[in-house]
């Protein structure tokens, strides 16, 4: 019987303590640097960091952009 | 480092908006949106001239200066990309760019812009290059398969001219000589600064 009451007591405590631990609330605020970029990073980025792509590039508007 | 810029050469330009056609057909730009548009000046006079519009992917970008979400970023080579997971549609970029260039598909319920879509210079945003997500949410990514933007390659006076600003200015210097005119970058000096 009172190891009943013990698991009762210990049940209706964790409960209590996960419901308090609900209601807790961050008081610390989300600081966000002004002007800069929040989003996914580009895989082209990195692509255009290496000179194989621009010269691609270059290579094709020197092709298409004179005339024939 | 090269620096990506659009300059349409007004002398060349014809008005068949062939540039528009190809830019909602390589991107499939939903209806109503128009990344790309050709603008006459002076419509029916001696000096009339007609300029293809679009992003011109600024310096100092005014659109990503203020954007109250920060979903601008500017590649190395210049190209000014947004992510549409941050776009919140508040419309400001639209306000502050001085080419009409954002763009809303008005497609959300009572009245609510969208996410902004407009001119990626054909290179797609921030999703893995060339997948199927990157394709539906900002069109295709013709820089990472090392080709330039479908409206420039497909002009037929080759009036529109997209690529490294140095290569751009060269051939563009080069028609003005031959023809003997002036000069006419339009968009340039308010785009890249009055350095070009």
């Amino acid at each position: 019987m009172i190891q009943r009451r013990k698991a009762v007591l210990a049940g209706v405590l964790g409960l209590a303590v996960a419901m308090l631990s609900g209601c807790y609330e961050s008081t610390t605020p989300t600081m966000h640097e002004p002007g800069v970029y929040k989003g996914k990073q580009d895989p082209l980025r990195d692509k255009l960091k290496g000179n194989d792509l621009q010269a691609q590039l270059n290579d094709r508007f020197q092709r298409a952009a004179q005339d024939r | 480092m090269a620096r990506m810029k659009f300059l349409c050469d007004a002398e060349r330009c014809i008005e068949c908006n062939a540039c528009v056609t190809a830019c909602k057909n390589e991107n499939e730009v939903p209806w109503g949106v128009n990344r790309r548009r050709v603008i006459t000046l002076n419509d029916g006079e001696p000096s009339e001239k007609s300029v293809s519009v679009a992003c011109m992917h600024c310096t100092d970008a005014p659109c990503a200066a203020v954007c109250p979400v920060d979903c601008f970023y500017t590649t190395t080579d210049g190209i000014v990309l947004h992510d549409k997971d941050l776009c919140i549609g508040c419309g400001y970029c639209f306000y502050a760019c001085p080419f009409g260039a954002p763009q809303f598909p008005e497609q959300a319920a009572f009245g609510g812009r969208g996410k902004m879509d407009k001119c990626t210079f054909c290179a797609g945003g921030p999703l893995p290059d060339n997948s199927d997500a990157e394709y539906q949410k900002y069109g295709s990514n013709r820089i990472a398969q090392g080709k330039l933007p479908a409206c420039a390659e497909m002009c037929a006076t080759k009036a529109l001219l997209a690529g490294d600003g140095e290569l751009v200015s060269d051939i563009y210097l080069k028609r003005v000589m031959k023809r003997s005119g002036r000069p006419d970058t339009w968009g340039w000096q308010k785009a890249y600064g009055s350095g070009v």
